[in-house]
C-alpha cells in the first residue's frame, strides 16, 4: 500500500497575542500545529525571546552577565542596551526589589524606574512582579497605568491578585494580563476561565503555566506544557488557547549548577558556560514543550535561542 | 477523545408553540428556544419541520437561515422525512461550524437518507431499525452493518455515521435497557460514533423523575462510548451530568468552574 503521510495540524489554534506598538511590536501564537511541527502546517509567528533586567541593575546580576552591561549606571540604561544584544525581541524589567521580604522597595519607586526603562526602549514590554501577591497587586496595578497604551504584558495574575490585576491590565488599560499557575494544569485552566468571566478578552490573555530550571521537578513543566497543548488543539478547548510565556531566567540562575564557583566545583567548570548551558537547556526544553516566548538573561543565551528558532522555523 | 456532543431537541413540530411559529414564519419563539438551547451548552440545533408536506423546503431552508444568521453559523440536525426539505436546507447550510447532520435513515424505508448525507458530505443518524423495533442487538449490529456498508459504498467517512440504538421506554421495555448499553458498547468498539434519543426512556414518567432517569443513563451510555445525544439542554442536572463525565472521561480538561463554561 502506498504511505499517504497525513498532515498533524488541529483545526482549533492559539490565540495570536500583539504586545508592543509599532514596528516592533511582536506576534505571540497563533499556531494549530505541535512546537517546530513546521512540516503539519506553517508556523506563521516563530517563539519569542525576552531578554530580562531588574529593578536591581547591576548589583543584581551575575558577574558573568555584569560584563555586557559595561558603562551602564541607570536600569534604564541597561534597558538601552539589552535591546541591541542580537534575537532580542522583548525586554522583560523583573521588580524583585519590591519583595516586602527583601528589599521591599516602596512602588512608587518601582513604578519610576518602570518609567524611565519605558522611555529608554521601544521594543515590546513585559513587567515582572516580585513573587510576592499582595505586593505584585500594587505593582502591576500602578506599571499598567504607568505604561498605558505601550500594549505591555503583566507578569502575573494568581489566583490570589487576579482580580485586581486583571481589573487593572487586562480592563482598565486593555494590556496583556499573564496568567500564572504553578504548574498546575487545572488551575491553569481555571485561571483563565475566571479573567475571562471578569471581563478580560481571552485574546489579551498569555499564560505562565509554569516554569522551572531543568532537574528541578522540569519533567512536571512538560507534561503541564504537554497537556495545556493537547487540550488547546486537540480537544479545541477554547480556554487553553492562551499563548504560553515562560520566564525562564528567574529559574535558572538561581540554581546552583549556575551559581556555585569554580573554585568549589572545580569538576563542572567555568561557572559562565555552566550558568549559559541551564539557562540554553531550559529554555529549548520549554519552547519544544510548547512555549511561545521565554525570557532570558544572558546575551549568549539569548543568541543561541534565536538561532535554534531560526533554524527551526 | 471529543467532547460529548449535545443536540439540543427543543424545536420541534410536536411542541405546539414552535409548530405555530413555523407555521406562521414567527422568528421569535424559534430564536428564544435556541438561543436557551445554546447558552445551556448545545452544540448542534435539531430542526424537527415534521413531514411538512408540500412546504417543507421552503420552511426548511427559511429555519437554517434564521438560526445560522442568528447563532453565528450554528451547526444544526435537520429533523424530517421529507427529503427534499432536508436537500432544501443543506442548499442554505453554512458548514463553518460543523456538517450538517441528516435526522435520519435506518435499515429499511429510509436507507436512501444515508446516500442523500453521503452526496452532500453531511453526517447521518444511522438508526438501527428496520420494520419495527429490533428484537435483540444481532438484529441492531445487523441493522448497523447494513447503515454502515451503504455509507462507505458511497464515499462516505465511518465517522459521518452516527448510529442510534433507537432508546426504549422503561415503562414498559425495562428488561431492554441493558441491551441498548451493550449496543452502544459494539458501536464504541469498532470505532463508531453514536447518537439518540435518549430521553425516550423516560416517556411516561413524572417531570421531576425524568431529569434523574435521564441523567443516569447519560452517564452510563458515556461509560459504554456513547459519542453523542439529542437532549433538553436546559434539563441542567442532565448538563451537569454529561459536564462531570466529560470529565471523567477526560474528554475536557478539568477546572472548577467546568460547570459554567
Amino acid at each position: 500500500m502506498p504511505f499517504t503521510a497525513k498532515s498533524g495540524k488541529f483545526n482549533a489554534k492559539i490565540n495570536t497575542v500583539e504586545v508592543g506598538t509599532g514596528d516592533k511590536a511582536m506576534k505571540l501564537g497563533g499556531e494549530n500545529v505541535l512546537p517546530f511541527y513546521t512540516f503539519d502546517d506553517a508556523i506563521e509567528n516563530a517563539p519569542k525571546v525576552g531578554i530580562e533586567i531588574t529593578d536591581g541593575g547591576l548589583e543584581n546580576e551575575p558577574e558573568c552577565v555584569r560584563k555586557f552591561y559595561e558603562g551602564c549606571v541607570t536600569v534604564a540604561d541597561m534597558a538601552k542596551k539589552a535591546v541591541t544584544f542580537e534575537g532580542v525581541d522583548f525586554l522583560s524589567i523583573r521588580l524583585e526589589g519590591g519583595d516586602p521580604n527583601g528589599k521591599n522597595k516602596s512602588t512608587e519607586e518601582l513604578i519610576q524606574v518602570v518609567k524611565e526603562v519605558a522611555d529608554a526602549v521601544d521594543v515590546p514590554l513585559v513587567v515582572c512582579g516580585c513573587k510576592n501577591v499582595e505586593k505584585d497587586a500594587q505593582l502591576l496595578d500602578k506599571a499598567a497605568a504607568a505604561l498605558d497604551g505601550r500594549n505591555a504584558m503583566f507578569l502575573a495574575a494568581k489566583e490570589e491578585n487576579y482580580k485586581t490585576v486583571g481589573a487593572s491590565a487586562g480592563l482598565a488599560y486593555k494590556q496583556i494580563v499573564g496568567a500564572e499557575s504553578a504548574v498546575d494544569i487545572n488551575l491553569a485552566k481555571q485561571l483563565n476561565v475566571l479573567l475571562t468571566q471578569l471581563g478580560v478578552d481571552s485574546k489579551m490573555i498569555v499564560m505562565n503555566a509554569g516554569t522551572a530550571a531543568v532537574g528541578y521537578g522540569f519533567d512536571y513543566v512538560v507534561s503541564t506544557l504537554d497537556r495545556v497543548k493537547a487540550a488547546a488543539l486537540s480537544q479545541g478547548d477554547a480556554t487553553l488557547q492562551m499563548p504560553i510565556v515562560t520566564p525562564v531566567a528567574s529559574e535558572t540562575w538561581v540554581v546552583k549548577e549556575s551559581t556555585a564557583s569554580e573554585a568549589d566545583m572545580p569538576e563542572w567548570g567555568d561557572v559562565e558556560e555552566r550558568g549559559i548551558d541551564m539557562e540554553v537547556e531550559t529554555a529549548a526544553a520549554v519552547l519544544a514543550a510548547g512555549s511561545d516566548a521565554v525570557i532570558l538573561k544572558h546575551p549568549e543565551s539569548v543568541r543561541t535561542v534565536k538561532a535554534m528558532i531560526n533554524a527551526l522555523i | 477523545m471529543a467532547k460529548f456532543v449535545t443536540i439540543g431537541e427543543r424545536l420541534s413540530t410536536t411542541a405546539p408553540a414552535v409548530n405555530k411559529a413555523f407555521m406562521e414564519r414567527d422568528p421569535e419563539p424559534i430564536l428564544k428556544r435556541a438561543k436557551q438551547q445554546l447558552d445551556a451548552g448545545a452544540v448542534y440545533l435539531d430542526v424537527n419541520i415534521g413531514p411538512a408536506e408540500g412546504y417543507g423546503e421552503d420552511l426548511m431552508k427559511w429555519a437554517v437561515k434564521l438560526l445560522q444568521e442568528n447563532f453565528d453559523n450554528v451547526p444544526l440536525a435537520l429533523d424530517t422525512s421529507n427529503k427534499k426539505a432536508i436537500e432544501a436546507g443543506i442548499s442554505v447550510y453554512n458548514r463553518s461550524k460543523g456538517k450538517p447532520i441528516v435526522n435520519s435513515a435506518d435499515a429499511a424505508g429510509r436507507i436512501e437518507n444515508v446516500d442523500l448525507a453521503a452526496a452532500n458530505d453531511a453526517i447521518v443518524i444511522a438508526l438501527c431499525n428496520g420494520e419495527g423495533i429490533a428484537k435483540d442487538n444481532d438484529e441492531r449490529m445487523g441493522y448497523c452493518q447494513i447503515l454502515l456498508e451503504r455509507g462507505l459504498e458511497h464515499g462516505m467517512e465511518e465517522t459521518d455515521l452516527w448510529f442510534d440504538p433507537l432508546f426504549l421506554v422503561v415503562k414498559g421495555m425495562q428488561d431492554k435497557q441493558m441491551e441498548i448499553l451493550e449496543c452502544i458498547k459494539m458501536f464504541s468498539d469498532m470505532g463508531l460514533n453514536s447518537t439518540g434519543g435518549l430521553s425516550n426512556n423516560s416517556n411516561g414518567m413524572p417531570k421531576h423523575i425524568r431529569p434523574i432517569m435521564d441523567s443516569a443513563l447519560v452517564a452510563m451510555c458515556m461509560m459504554q462510548g456513547l459519542t453523542s445525544a439529542i437532549v433538553n439542554p436546559n434539563d441542567l442536572r442532565l448538563m451537569e451530568t454529561i459536564k462531570s463525565c466529560d470529565v471523567f472521561k477526560n474528554n475536557t480538561l478539568y477546572a472548577d468552574s467546568y460547570l459554567e463554561i
